[in-house]
């Protein structure tokens, strides 16, 4: 009798754990999060009370929140356009490449597997104390300092710490893709007489899109969401330069007392990856050769 | 592929080998200054912080080592992984399973979309009210970190496996069963063994995520010392070592060495799980 019910039931038990799990700690700590920014919680007091949608009309009319989303937005842009190239110019050296490939590939990869708060607190090393003697020999004021104390070049530095990491995956999807290229066509477009760059135009980079699409969302969903960087290596500042908006959300609600404000944020954040992520099913539907 | 390789000019060859010298300095520079700086006394490093120790000092280490919570903390970082990895071999699979040989039930449909909604949410956004739920529960805890980690595995889980088991030929299975397997002989017997390229990858970039994760440790377990995993130690001694910056190096090596050996013995399954996740994903 339990037998019976037991293996009719299967495939529901085993649904069982996973419901449970995912509605308690993701469905319903996502209505939470959205009904906390209806209120005007500090996080800490016993009580709060609704408050309807004051909390995003404060924020749309926050100069501090429209310069958080102006650094998160040129966070991305840098980080895409760094990574993407970068990646790219990786990708298709290390695939000609003939001799002690796969050693050079796993080199390129280390950056990949170390944590972002080692690799942060590193290169927090390297630019006190590499760039100032360089400033000094060269006599360049900016350098005197770390590029991460000064307001004009602590975005940009982070930036670069952060795509010193985040190129690794890209360079070998990229590979992948390069790899997916049918060699008759090379040969093809060689015997019409096809430039190099006329065949990466037409033969390789029509093989190349799905994988694009993929490194390119996958950067931009990393830079709007950033938050080990430039919490560890700056904290925000200075003076603000570096705050994204991971960091004004986990500022707003564990150090200002704004609670629900940043319950706010976040919620606007969760639209702008919702709307992205909608571009990427439907990119990934049609686009490219495969 | 190989034919057009060979015909590749000079030009590019000289200028591919040039790109790739820089970048591999760019990305073993750094590790190159935290290895030598890490044996060097800081009057030492003061004096060349580019050069090679003249002797290696091994004292940064016997400091660091007898501090005795570096043992704690990698004890914590690996128990964590261990867990985590362990609930996500639980969960992921068994629901995926049900739901690919269900799919044209409204349960198994609806339960399909209510999980992969997960990937239109980032982190942020749960991040908060997280914080007020573990508390409530009294989860901030490593045991409480392992249950959010296997809750928030299931997204990426779920799309890889469920593609997976969907695009499996389903006749040993039907074999099974007219030998008189349960559903759950089926699974545990057949389904899991043929799914297996598909838990190495997802094993693979789960672990990397667990070991490295910063952001979730900073909110579970940052107010008790005790439970603290390697990315939050380095954090949290960020201001002591601000000074002692041999130390510093020491500790970054220390931090990044379990994953390197790691890394070292595996790096062909690790590259592979992680390119392959990516794509699919």
């Amino acid at each position: 009798m339990i037998g019976k019910f037991l293996e009719r039931s299967t495939y529901f038990l085993f649904t069982v754990p996973a419901i449970i799990l995912y509605t308690l700690f993701f469905a319903y700590a996502v209505i939470v999060g959205i009904q906390y920014s209806f209120t005007d919680w500090n996080g800490i007091s016993s009580s709060y009370n609704y408050v309807g949608f004051s909390n995003y009309v404060e924020l749309w009319n926050n100069p501090n929140f429209r310069d958080s989303l102006l650094v998160t937005g040129k966070y991305a842009v840098m980080l895409v356009a760094g990574v993407m190239s970068l990646s790219l110019i990786l990708a298709l050296s290390l695939n000609s490449l003939k001799k002690l490939q796969t050693f050079t590939k796993s080199i390129y990869f280390v950056p990949a597997i170390i944590s972002a708060v080692t690799i942060s607190l590193i290169w927090d090393q390297i630019f006190v104390r590499v760039i100032p003697p360089i400033g000094q020999a060269l006599n360049i004021m900016e350098l005197f300092q770390s590029p991460l104390a000064h307001p004009k070049y602590a975005l940009f530095a982070v930036v670069i710490v952060n795509i010193w990491q985040a190129v690794a995956l890209p360079t070998l999807i990229f590979i992948a893709g390069l790899q997916s290229v049918p060699s008759e066509l090379y040969e093809a477009g060689r015997i019409d007489g096809a430039s190099t760059f006329n065949r990466f135009r037409y033969i390789t980079f029509p093989f190349l899109i799905p994988t694009i699409t993929v490194n390119m969302v996958l950067a931009i969903k990393s830079g709007i969401t950033s938050f080990d960087y430039a919490y560890t290596l700056t904290g925000g500042g200075p003076i603000k330069s570096t705050n994204v908006i991971g960091i004004m959300i986990y500022n707003d609600a564990f150090q200002n007392l704004k609670f629900a404000m940043a319950n706010a944020e976040s919620v606007i954040l969760f639209i702008v990856i919702a709307v992205l992520s909608f571009i990427q099913i439907k990119l990934t539907r049609k686009g490219g050769v495969h | 592929m190989n034919v057009s390789i060979r015909k590749e000019g000079l030009g590019w060859r000289i200028l591919r080998n040039i790109i790739l010298l820089i970048g591999i300095i760019i990305i073993l520079g750094p590790m190159y200054l935290v290895i030598i700086n890490s044996f060097k006394t800081l009057e030492e490093a003061g004096k060349g912080f580019f050069s090679f120790p003249k002797a290696l000092n091994f004292s940064n280490y016997a400091e660091l080592l007898s501090k005795g919570n570096y043992w704690r903390v990698v004890w914590n970082t690996a128990l964590i992984t261990v867990g985590s990895v362990f609930i996500v071999l639980v969960i992921n699979p068994t629901v995926s399973y049900a739901i690919a040989r269900n799919r044209h039930k409204k349960y198994y449909k609806f339960l399909y979309l209510y999980i992969l909604l997960g990937l239109f949410v980032p982190f942020q956004v749960i991040m908060l009210p997280l914080t007020k739920i573990m508390t409530n529960m009294n989860l901030l805890n490593p045991f409480g970190l392992i249950l959010l980690y296997g809750a928030l595995s299931l997204t990426r889980g779920v799309f890889l496996l469920v593609n997976y088991i969907e695009g499996m030929p389903t006749e040993i299975e039907e074999a099974a069963r007219i030998d008189g397997c349960s559903t759950f002989q089926i699974y545990y017997l057949v389904t899991l063994r043929l799914i297996m390229p598909m838990l190495v990858t997802l094993i693979i970039m789960d672990s990397l995520w667990f070991w490295n994760d910063f952001m979730l440790p900073l909110l579970i377990l940052n107010k008790a010392k005790e439970f603290w995993t390697l990315p939050l130690f380095q954090y949290n001694f960020k201001t002591e070592y601000s000074f002692n910056y041999t130390m510093a190096f020491t500790s970054y090596l220390m931090a990044m060495l379990p994953i390197i050996v790691i890394y070292a013995a595996g790096q062909k399954y690790i590259i592979a799980g992680l390119t392959e996740g990516a794509i699919k994903g």
